[in-house]
């Protein structure tokens, strides 16, 4: 019987490493990126127009991913008509930039609620597949903005009427992407960070963000536990439109012309950013400063990479593999502490 | 009986031919009023005669020219020209020699954007103009369904079919195949590899190279023969790539060797990410960067002026290839130096012309160009409204 008896050698003591890299998570590796571009710049990266180099790109990704966290935490892994809501978002609001800059923003922002009302309200509450879906209302849309527009790109100060109002309104459509606040952080950046601040505020702060993560972890728990589901997935899904048509109507005012295309990729770089952040695709899992996190990290390796010289096929080399090292690393260190 | 057969025979031949003789006269003469009168929305001739080159011989094969440096012109030859082997050229189909009017047109391009609407726009107002009607296919950039459109155009036999072909290295298939059916195939605006030509009846479009090696020059110039140039380039592989970041380096570095090439980089037509590249740069490279030289003239150039501006080095030059209302606007401030003029409606013009002119019996170029200029600040406004 005694001899029989076999003792348990698996090691028990929680590895300090994977404590560490959960608790900071995205940020060891924002440092670890830091310290390197302090040394491959020689002592630049920190000059103004490195920094405004780095915030300025990650302005329109960091919007865009802001809402999409939402998403992702849902457990609904992404939102594949993210394109198309940033296009329709640029395409409207220069088509009524007659009415004024801020109706004809706000028209745009509507559009990006309206089309996350919709997605919420398939998903959550007919329950269809979130990728399958959203993928085919991504094709909805580019048909309707194709058809209704001729496939053709729109021109804020060439649709605005040739009154002084209408004028005035197209040229602030175009300077909302040109306008810098200091020396080196521009409007966009603040925008960018601003939402984020405001999603970190719903998503810890109030009962939607407590409600979402219980959804996220487990669907019929929640269902059972007489959450209203459909309403906090139409809410997560209206989050994620209001800001990708943000993004959308700077990304048009940046690049002065609306067109079907803006936006395309948009779904998956941003999907990349929220998962190095450290928001797992099963839902219920992540937070919204890792997703913060997430785009600064991808911005500083694009950053970086430029340092280096590296040519665009090594570039893309590069990234893919420290994006995969990130993953590998939060999925390790959820394991370690049993947290997946 | 037998007489008035035979007479009624010969007078209907004569009619047919009367008739045929007709088109052909009533064409000419639609083609010549079409080309005198119809403009592009630009203001330029848009059925104006197409520019021919000679082909320089090359210095070596495709194997040998590899091993050149970037920076030497002969490295580019196979990618510069059609350089074909004639003698493998296919049977292709005669011209009927009877007029274009009439006459049925497939034009299949390579997918949905807002150059393509423009090109369309234009392809369908000068068929009209010469008298053709014409079908457009859309595939929307996808190969499998460009083929399926080719099948289909096979089937309903128009009396031509123009393809701009989604790939180079796919095209001389998709042209065999047309070709192998009996029609007349025209390839537009794309250039195919070189062996497509054996399948193809006439290549008409841009030329790409020799416009940036021009455009090159003048920066060449601008620059006083020294200083830094940085090359943001178009979608890595396709031609646009190597016409648009080759031509223009080798053509300095063989006028100008005193000018270093310091970095090139293919972020795509993003304005924030190229943004992020030249702002990158400029932290980089400072006052050693002198000179950018990019595939596009609005996202591409937004991104770089843009950059420009926020680091306060407005004395960068930044060349483009173009015109876009972007890029016309950029020139007007002052932020883009100068981009090469590649007409859209031009392109679409040039491809009709030599299919009129094929159903007219006229001897057509296997290859011919668009014209090109260079745009600056002192012509910009000859080039506007911009097309697309």
């Amino acid at each position: 019987m005694n001899g029989a008896q076999k003792v348990d050698k698996r090691k028990v003591e929680i590895n300090k490493f994977s404590l560490i890299f959960n608790k900071l998570g995205i940020y060891v590796v924002v440092l670890l990126l830091i310290v390197a571009g302090v040394i491959l710049s020689g002592g630049q990266f920190f000059s103004a127009s490195n920094i405004q180099s780095i915030l300025e790109a990650s302005a329109l990704i960091g919007m865009v991913s802001a809402g999409l966290m939402f998403v992702v935490y849902s457990g609904n892994m992404n939102d594949m008509s993210i394109p198309m809501t940033m296009a329709m978002a640029g395409m409207l609001t220069v088509q009524f930039i007659n009415l004024g800059f801020i109706p004809a923003l706000l028209i745009g922002i509507a559009s990006g609620a309206l089309i996350g009302f919709i997605n919420g309200l398939m998903i959550g509450k007919f329950r269809a597949h979130p990728i399958i879906w959203s993928w085919g209302f991504n094709l909805l849309l580019s048909g309707i903005v194709r058809v209704v527009w001729q496939g053709k790109q729109l021109y804020a100060d060439t649709v605005a009427k040739p009154t002084e109002f209408a004028q005035r309104a197209a040229n602030t459509f175009y300077a909302i992407s040109r306008t810098y606040l200091t020396s080196f952080i521009s409007l966009m950046a603040v925008v960018m960070i601003v939402m984020f601040v405001i999603a970190w505020f719903i998503h810890s702060k109030t009962s939607f963000g407590q409600k979402l993560k219980i959804i996220g972890t487990n669907y019929d728990v929640a269902k059972f536990s007489g959450i209203n589901c459909t309403k906090v997935l139409i809410t997560a899904y209206m989050i994620c439109g209001v800001c990708a048509a943000t993004g959308g109507i700077f990304f048009s005012a940046l690049r002065k012309t609306s067109s079907y295309e803006n936006g395309m990729g948009y779904d998956f770089s941003c999907l990349t950013t929220v998962l190095l952040g450290g928001v797992q695709l099963c839902g219920g899992k992540g937070s919204v400063i890792g997703a913060f996190g997430g785009v600064l990290a991808y911005s500083i390796l694009n950053n970086i990479l430029s340092w280096i010289g590296l040519d665009t096929y090594s570039k893309y080399l590069v990234q893919g593999i420290v994006f995969l090292f990130i993953v590998w690393l939060n999925t390790y260190s959820n394991r370690k502490l049993g947290k997946a | 009986m037998k007489k008035i057969l035979g007479i009624l025979l010969v007078m209907a031949v004569l009619l047919c031919n009367v008739a045929l003789a007709s088109n052909l006269d009533d064409s000419k003469a639609m083609f010549d009023e079409a080309v005198a009168t119809l403009m592009t929305t630009d203001n330029h001739p848009m059925l104006a005669p197409g520019v021919t080159f000679d082909v320089p011989e090359a210095v070596g094969t495709y194997e040998e020219l590899e091993k050149l440096e970037d920076t030497n012109p002969d490295k580019w030859h196979y990618y510069e020209y059609l350089d074909w082997d004639t003698s493998a050229d296919a049977t292709f189909p005669e011209s009927p020699a009877d007029g274009a009017k009439g006459k049925h047109v497939i034009c299949i391009v390579h997918g949905a954007h807002a150059w393509t609407t423009c090109y369309s726009e234009a392809f369908q107002a000068a068929c009209e103009a010469v008298g053709m009607t014409c079908d457009i296919y859309d595939p929307n950039w996808d190969q499998s369904t460009q083929d399926g459109y080719i099948d289909q155009a096979i089937n309903e036999q128009p009396d031509a079919i123009v393809l701009i072909p989604l790939s180079a290295d796919h095209a001389a298939q998709q042209f065999k195949k047309i070709t192998d059916a009996g029609i007349p195939a025209f390839c537009s605006n794309t250039l195919p590899e070189a062996s497509a030509m054996n399948f193809i009846r006439a290549y008409t479009g841009p030329n790409d190279w020799y416009q940036m090696r021009v455009l090159a020059n003048q920066l060449g110039e601008d620059l006083g023969g020294k200083g830094g140039v940085a090359y943001i380039t178009h979608n890595v592989g396709g031609s646009p790539y190597y016409a648009r970041c080759f031509g223009p380096m080798s053509e300095l570095g063989s006028k100008y060797p005193e000018i270093e090439h310091l970095d090139i980089q293919s972020p795509g037509f993003e304005a924030s990410a190229v943004k992020q590249v030249v702002s990158d740069w400029i932290t980089k490279y400072g006052d050693k960067l002198n000179a950018i030289v990019l595939a596009d003239d609005s996202d591409q150039a937004i991104g770089a002026a843009e950059a420009c501006k926020a680091a306060g080095r407005d004395d960068i030059i930044i060349v483009a290839a173009g015109i876009s209302k972007q890029g016309a606007e950029l020139i007007q401030s002052g932020d883009l130096s100068a981009c090469s003029y590649q007409s859209c409606q031009g392109d679409a013009g040039l491809a009709v012309r030599t299919v009129a002119e094929f159903f007219n019996g006229e001897d057509i170029a296997r290859v011919s160009f668009i014209g090109t200029d260079i745009i600056n600040a002192e012509n910009v406004e000859s080039f506007l409204p911009c097309q697309w």
